[in-house]
């Protein structure tokens, strides 16, 4: 006998393992793949079809759009061909720059939070400059004292006069956000005298 | 200050984001006008950005969401809500075809679900914080 049992299963098996490799092709057509993010972050992703749900958690873990397949482990190939040119389109991180902290009731910035206001406009300037589009968002931090109304409000005036001092020093109007969050981002729980480290305006640069 | 005249010209109605970069021809389209796709041009709420073939572009979205595109992709921006104070927070957007690429902003750090990427075959939800996609053509 020419073929022992053992390479006619061999040879079946490897078939069988070549027909769905050719199946997981072509589901991967269209398909999503979790990424830990710059920061080192891996989030997670839920792909809901007609075929139900399918929730990604690890990195470099893959699902098909249809659902038609199980998740799958997508490899760095993979993902330099098919992505490698939206991924260096990325635009720059964001820019999170040092608050402005504000004392209780106060609004107006201090002769500490002008200057910090002058360096940051300078910083703005400077990349405006070197040719890329940049654009600013400034935004109120309340600490948990007041109305949810009181706190927006007490927000959002001092992040317009962060605004104000900004476009005293030459950054264009048109290129700022200015908004008010209360107090939906604390950085310190809150405590019955209200807290300092949470009622700050935040300037992020894009 | 000309550049800066340049830079935001486009800014109204109200953007929600811009583009920050190019390569190759790419279109940010809205109810009224096609406009080719510059560092600068603003989005609105219901832009549709496409690049061509052999172009990418990449966006940012005033809450920090970040987003690029390979070539052959069309996305549209269908809702964006972002007003956290009022608990207002939405991003669903829609790709047609292409590849896309996802960094979470603050829309999806202080709700998260209130991001989705609807596809041709399925949606994405999103809870952070980056992904790629691609949707291919239907043969």
């Amino acid at each position: 006998m020419k073929f022992s049992g053992k390479t006619i299963f061999l040879a079946a098996t490897l078939t069988l393992l070549a027909i769905l490799a050719g199946c997981a092709a072509k589901g991967t057509s269209s398909y999503v793949v979790l990424l830990r993010d710059p920061a080192g972050k891996v989030g997670s992703v839920a792909v809901r079809s007609a075929q139900g749900e399918q929730v990604l958690t690890e990195e470099m873990k893959g699902a098909a759009l249809d659902g038609k397949r199980e998740p799958f482990l997508a490899t760095q190939e993979q993902l330099k061909r098919d992505f490698g040119a939206a991924m260096a389109a990325l635009p720059a991180a964001p820019i999170i720059l040092r608050p402005l902290y504000f004392r209780g009731g106060v609004k107006v910035l201090s002769p500490v939070l002008k200057q910090q206001a002058k360096d940051i406009a300078a910083r703005f300037l400077r990349l405006a400059e070197s040719g890329r589009s940049v654009d600013i968002s400034v935004v109120g931090h309340s600490d948990s004292i007041g109305t949810p109304e009181a706190k927006e409000k007490a927000g959002r005036e001092r992040a317009q006069n962060v605004a104000d001092a900004l476009v005293e020093l030459g950054v264009p109007r048109e290129a700022i956000w200015v908004e008010a969050h209360g107090d939906r981002q604390m950085v310190v729980p809150a405590k019955s005298g209200g807290e300092p480290e949470n009622r700050r305006v935040v300037v992020t640069i894009r | 200050m000309l550049w800066m005249h340049a830079l935001y010209s486009q800014a109204q109605p109200t953007p929600i984001g811009y583009v920050k970069t190019v390569t190759g021809d790419a279109w940010v389209s809205n109810a009224e006008e096609r406009v080719k796709a510059q560092r600068g041009t603003a989005i609105l709420l219901g832009s549709q950005l496409q690049t061509g073939p052999g172009a990418s572009m990449g966006i940012s979205f005033k809450d920090n969401t970040l987003m690029s595109f390979g070539p052959d992709t069309q996305l549209t921006v269908d809702e964006y809500l972002y007003a956290p104070a009022q608990n207002e927070l939405k991003l669903s957007t829609r790709l047609i075809r292409g590849t896309l690429n996802y960094i979470s902003g603050v829309i999806e750090k202080l709700s998260p679900e209130s991001v989705t990427v609807k596809t041709p075959s399925g949606i994405i939800g999103v809870r952070g914080t980056q992904f790629v996609v691609k949707v291919e053509d239907e043969q």
